[in-house]
């Protein structure tokens, strides 16, 4: 099995002088600054022969004070090996540009976009730079960037000037600030928002073409996104997806909170599974602390984040349904009835329904209450017989399989290069689980197995996740019955301020691979909190599966996706 | 029996109440009469009060989850709390709906678009604000990108709070929204 300190040494025996400030923190994580004219070739080198073909996504840091800027790449591995390469490329604040890898990696398009829109670190060979989350009057603030005048005064953060045309539109022009004009880089033009009217002129070449747009607001679908397809007949020609409709700017207002204060943001960032998340971050500020997770509290994360993972799965399923309404709005009502006994498991120890803020540095935050699993073993087996019932009743449908089957297919191998992780890509037969790649808290102790499917397509990605159910039912037996007394947090005392440093943390949220990249610089917020969201990836899957198809297919395959556009949002 | 018999009539309108007649036999009272007539004719009697009622028994809400508390609502409007039993059920398109719930976080990027959702859903109409980003942009009220206060934007009838309120707390507002249209008094949209 491939270690961090073997990729390291090969990467620095194929290109001498590149790699500098390495760091090796375990067998599994790699932290290196690659010189900035090598990283393709790096990039090249670790996919054609260390085997790394996850482009897990990136992360842009200012760091003022050293006034630079910094692009981490995340590789990893497709199950070859476990090692994760955090490579850092540097380039200066002023007018910072970094090389493009859209052209090693097809969903490395989205992450470049928001770098670009954040922090402003231009992407040199990107082929289509503009916004992804903000909307034109945020263009070119650079949020993120760490002398951002709009935080927290939330009226300043405007940048751009509105003026109405004769015809009824409004443009937007974006004058330069006092820095840019005392530098003398006064930007002639500034990429912007395609607007509607726009996208028509450009895309549209005959009478027949026209194009329709699927959203923002979605019936069923826990949050807006915009789908624009360009159709002919009934048949999708092109898809376009425009996200961040709800963009909160979470990543922005975790720096800017104390480290406990963010774990409640963290909840609302995917809703649906908030105790994943909250296991991300604490996870992560743990590896940075050193804190050791008594054995109870791991037993009490991972009977929650299983529960969560069964509620996730049957809202997501539930909402699919309702959009195919094939099989109708029956089963949709029996889920969310089903879901809400898990709910209130998950209420009777958290005292929340959705958002949570369980998880702490170093333990949890209370203990299960009196007689949690003598409810458990009420419930469990109740729900393994309505998912089994659940499974035969998809079986048994003629329309549902007319409708599901061969529909959004994605192969073994698109999957993987498309970066998409969690059920989506273990329909397709891919057994990637982070729970087993990267395994944390007492996942290597309990016995489960890798759900996959064999097709890949709507129908396989349903199959999976009720699949899921049963083996996180499964894993929740076995930890009731192995759970030791005990204490439910470190005896350590966790400082108020994090000492210096940076961590990568994995989990496997219900939708897929979620990673958490938090670096400290010794003060009492966090430095930088990077979130890669698996649904994040999962999105940019969706406009080349949709091409070719029929619009009510479309519908269909994006509903199967358990799309939580909060969590690709932030 | 006239029509003044049902329903107290103004005396303005006796006069444009022509009785026809075929060979000297009355046949038929006509009632000529405009719009703003009909509406001080409801505004006068019972018929309101019907029109309140049936209104009150069919608020149909918009399908529109935009955060937390739009799983929530998911389950407002499914099985386990069942709004149906107010009259009360999720409709997919604005155009078929008379409540708007402000489920979540209004982004900047996504205020334009729920103006124009506001604008499609036919009067008479109402506004429910669910949730403390909402109401005052809650825990994400610095953000660079949401906009705080929802009330400056939208007549909000009824405030839930709560981050995210219980299906409960749904159902409460929701008989105070009921209440509220059910003494409705004022002209519009009769």
């Amino acid at each position: 099995m491939t270690t961090a300190s073997e990729v390291l040494s090969s990467i620095q025996s194929a290109f001498p002088g590149a790699v500098s400030d390495a760091r090796v923190e375990s067998d599994r994580r790699l932290w290196a600054t690659i010189d900035s004219n090598k990283i393709l070739d790096v990039c090249k080198h670790l996919t054609g022969k260390l085997n790394f073909d996850h482009y897990s996504g990136s992360a842009g840091v200012d760091w003022i004070a050293r006034n630079e800027m910094e692009v981490v790449q995340i590789m990893a591995s497709h199950g070859a090996h476990q090692v994760v390469a955090m490579l850092k490329v540097k380039t200066p604040r002023t007018n910072p540009s970094v090389k493009s890898l859209t052209g090693l990696y097809w969903n490395a398009s989205w992450y470049e976009r928001e770098i670009w829109e954040m922090l402003g670190i231009n992407f040199e060979g990107h082929p289509e730079l503009y916004p992804l989350l903000l909307s034109d009057p945020l263009v070119g603030v650079w949020p993120w960037r760490k002398d951002f005048k709009g935080y927290p005064d939330y009226t300043t953060g405007e940048r751009a000037v509105a003026i109405p045309t004769p015809d009824g539109y409004t443009e937007y022009s974006f004058p330069p600030t006092p820095a840019e004009i005392e530098a003398g880089t006064v930007p002639t033009e500034r990429p912007k928002y395609p607007s509607f009217l726009e996208r028509e002129t450009r895309e549209i070449k005959s009478d027949s073409e026209m194009i329709m747009h699927l959203g923002p607001q979605h019936a069923m679908v826990p949050g807006p996104f915009l789908l624009d397809v360009l159709v002919e007949g009934e048949r999708v020609k092109k898809a376009f997806l425009d996200i961040g409709y709800i963009h909160k700017g979470i990543e922005k207002i975790m720096e800017n909170r104390t480290w406990l204060q963010d774990i409640v943001y963290t909840d609302r960032m995917c809703y649906v599974a908030s105790l994943s998340n909250n296991e991300c971050y604490c996870g992560a500020v743990e590896k940075i602390l050193g804190l050791e997770v008594p054995l109870r509290a791991q037993y009490i994360r991972v009977i929650l984040e299983e529960l969560s993972r069964i509620q996730s799965h049957l809202i997501g399923t539930g909402e699919f349904l309702t959009l195919i309404a094939g099989v109708g709005f029956a089963p949709w009502q029996y889920m969310i009835m089903d879901r809400e006994r898990i709910i209130s498991l998950i209420e009777s120890v958290t005292g929340a329904r959705l958002t949570h803020t369980f998880v702490r540095f170093g333990g949890v935050r209370n203990d299960l209450p009196e007689g949690f699993a003598e409810q458990c073993k009420k419930d469990l087996p109740f729900m393994r017989s309505r998912i089994e019932e659940f499974i035969e009743l998809f079986a048994q449908d003629p329309i549902y399989h007319a409708r599901m089957e061969n529909v959004g297919s994605i192969s073994p191998e698109t999957g993987k290069r498309m970066g998409c992780s969690g059920p989506v890509l273990r329909a397709t037969g891919v057994a990637y689980d982070m729970r087993k790649e990267d395994p944390i808290l007492v996942y290597p102790e309990l016995d489960f197995k890798v759900i996959t499917g064999t097709r890949g397509d709507s129908a396989d990605r349903i199959d999976v996740r009720m699949r899921e159910i049963l083996e996180s039912i499964h894993i929740i037996e076995q930890c009731l019955d192995k759970i030791p007394s005990g204490p439910i947090k470190t005896e350590a005392k966790i400082p108020k301020k994090v000492p210096a440093g940076e961590a990568y943390y994995r989990v496997e949220d219900p939708r897929g691979e979620m990673g958490m990249y938090v670096i400290s610089d010794g003060g009492d917020k966090p430095y930088r909190v990077k979130v890669r969201g698996p649904f994040y990836a999962t999105f940019q899957t969706l406009t080349p599966l949709l091409e070719g198809t029929y619009i009510a297919d479309a519908v269909a395959i994006a509903g199967s996706m358990d799309g939580c556009p909060s969590e690709s949002d932030r | 029996m006239g029509i003044s018999d049902v329903i107290p009539v103004p005396v303005a309108i006796d006069d444009e109440i022509e009785k026809w007649t075929i060979f000297g036999q009355p046949v038929a009272e006509v009632w000529f009469t405009t719009t703003e007539k009909i509406h001080q004719i409801i505004q006068m009697g019972p018929i309101k009060n019907i029109f309140n009622w049936g209104r009150k028994n069919s608020v149909y809400f918009l399908m529109q989850p935009m955060g937390c508390c739009g799983v929530e609502m998911f389950v407002f409007g499914a099985a386990p709390y069942d709004s149906d039993r107010f009259g009360c059920i999720p409709r997919n398109t604005p155009r078929q709906t008379d409540v708007m719930i402000i489920s979540g976080y209004l982004t900047r990027k996504y205020l334009p678009v729920f103006k124009n959702l506001w604008e499609q859903m036919p009067e008479p109409k109402w506004c429910i604000a669910i949730g403390e980003c909402a109401i005052s942009g809650g825990p994400f009220y610095d953000s660079y990108n949401i906009v705080q206060n929802t009330g400056d934007y939208f007549p909000i009838d009824v405030y839930i709070p709560g981050c995210p309120p219980r299906p409960e707390q749904f159902l409460e507002g929701l008989i105070n929204l009921q209440e509220k249209i059910k003494q409705r008094k004022d002209l519009r949209d009769y």
